[in-house]
């Protein structure tokens, strides 16, 4: 029988114990990271089924191919690379800006950060908050119509924070490629809020 | 550097990922054209109204997520690329699934000669008997009702094993039962248990929960004192912004105003540190507000928040910066 694992372990050995069969191990490998997985995906994707779909999908990998990890990159490189390997796939199968528009509309299963940055007397100014919805409106338009490539460099570096040559690594490609992919985003971004801000 | 190449560059500017030279190239630039600084100012505005439309899964979904990777996995029969090839087997009639199979390690696996399985057996099944018999009434008192007790243990682990003779074995189990409580959310037995959800660190989406239902009892100290742990402890946002609205009444009340003054400057959710301004803001303490806004000038990086920041600060005549 596979020992499973009573102690708080650091991530190596989590990895090596859950290579080994440790499912306990293997949960808490998975609680390090899947609320983030699901955070990248409901903002790659904007649909809660469909996030819930890459998630279970990329832990499903993960499980299968764990004993191929080789610690040749860290495990969230490695894992977000599945992650956005998926994603990317998604994207590129529906037409992202429909699905969008309807989201927009019922945020249910979600907190918007709006709810909780936005201006709290902004409902009592009707005028402010028409503008705000305008500008939130606006840049669920503007991310629907970037590349998949340029939406999943953006929400990584801006709602992730991730430094973009670690962006680089789990997109397969270059930190200047990511950077160039970043500049686009944001000129796009520019240009189409430019009369909001 | 040019206004122009300036410009090309804020959005990396303000993400930090200009290298050293090229940061230092439009620092100066900026502090020497008013034009690009306007431009920076946009940029920042920009950024802040990006931040606004994150979407942030509720704590629910995160559970749903969970449970269902557990079935799935479950349903994989446990193909996992393992090196030992450890398999996860379907077993039992209950909780036949991956995660259950965590508990693998603590199940009782016989692997005696016939015979001695069926002495064996019958060794277990009178100590069963026997603790089934002395399951007790819940010790917890109050007005609530119980149903739904299981008559078989959800979980159970080996607590110790001794022979007792030839082919004679003692068992000592430790078992968890399920049942199901139910009474008023002021009975203290039941916020007792609210209290203990509100901590148990493996599910977040029990601890949202408990704290949602707690935090409308805050008038007691003890479930004030849990809900001012939460906002300073818990992982979860979810969980925080709960106990945070549980909180809110008690700008007033002097520890609380200093768990609140504390998350405000360590909180990484800048939603938090927000409705946490509110708060602060709403109480009659303006020196003390001052003094906190203005640390939280010296470290934040949310150009929302600064903003706000800046406005509150100037509203009471006080100066964005600490002398």
């Amino acid at each position: 029988m596979v020992p499973q694992t009573a102690v708080r372990m650091d991530e190596p050995e989590l990895i090596r114990a859950a290579q080994q069969g440790d499912q306990r191990a293997f949960e808490q490998l998975v609680r390090l990271y899947d609320q983030s997985v699901l955070r990248l995906a409901t903002n790659l994707l904007r649909s809660p089924e469909d996030a819930n779909d890459i998630y279970q999908e990329a832990f499903l990998r993960v499980y299968k191919n764990l004993h191929t990890f080789r610690f040749d990159c860290s495990f969230h490189t490695w894992l977000y690379r599945i992650v956005s390997n998926l994603c990317l796939d998604a994207l590129r199968k529906r037409k992202v800006r429909r699905e969008e528009s309807s989201l927009v509309e019922t945020n249910e299963g979600y907190l918007n950060r709006m709810d909780t940055v936005e201006e709290p007397r902004a409902d009592s100014d009707p005028e402010r908050s028409l503008e705000s919805k305008q500008v939130r409106e606006k840049i669920q338009e503007v991310l629907g119509g970037l590349t998949p490539r340029e939406r999943a460099v953006f929400e990584m570096r801006h709602y992730q924070g991730m430094r973009l040559r670690t962006i680089g690594e789990v997109m397969g490609t270059s930190e200047e490629a990511a950077k160039n992919c970043l500049f686009r985003a944001t000129q796009k971004m520019r240009a189409a809020l430019g009369d909001f801000v | 550097m040019t206004c122009e190449e300036a410009r090309r560059n804020l959005p990396l500017f303000v993400y930090g990922e200009l290298s050293f030279d090229e940061e230092e190239l439009v620092e100066v630039h900026i502090d020497e054209c008013a034009a690009c600084r306007r431009e920076l100012a946009r940029e920042k505005a920009m950024f802040a109204a990006l931040d606004a439309v994150e979407l942030v899964p509720r704590p629910e979904a995160l559970a749903q997520s969970r449970a269902e990777l557990r079935r799935r996995l479950a349903l994989s029969g446990g193909k996992s690329g393992a090196k030992s090839g450890a398999k996860l087997e379907v077993s039992g009639a209950r909780g036949s699934g991956f995660w259950e199979k965590i508990r693998e390690g603590f199940t009782i696996h016989f692997h005696f000669a016939p015979g001695i399985a069926q002495v064996a057996g019958a060794a277990l099944m009178l100590a069963l008997g026997f603790l089934t018999a002395r399951f007790a009434p819940h010790p917890l008192g109050g007005y609530f009702s119980s149903a739904g007790v299981m008559a078989e243990p959800a979980t159970s682990r080996v607590r110790y094993v001794e022979p007792v003779s030839p082919g004679r074995v003692q068992i000592v189990l430790d078992e968890t039962r399920q049942r199901v409580l139910s009474g008023s959310v002021d009975d203290e037995a039941i916020q007792r248990l609210l209290l203990t959800a509100a901590k148990d660190p493996s599910d977040a989406g029990l601890r949202v929960e408990s704290v949602d239902l707690l935090k409308n009892n805050s008038q007691s100290a003890e479930i004030r004192q849990a809900l001012v742990y939460a906002l300073e402890h818990d992982p979860n946002a979810g969980v925080r912004l709960k106990a945070l609205e549980g909180l809110k009444q008690f700008g007033a009340d002097p520890d609380t105003r200093q768990a609140l003054t504390q998350v405000l400057l360590k909180d990484e959710n800048p939603g938090i540190r927000t409705q946490v301004i509110d708060v602060l803001v709403q109480q009659r303490h303006s020196d003390a507000v001052v003094g906190v806004l203005q640390e939280l000038m010296e470290k934040e990086d949310n150009s929302g928040i600064r903003l706000r920041c800046e406005k509150i600060l100037q509203g009471m005549n006080a100066s964005a910066e600490m002398y």
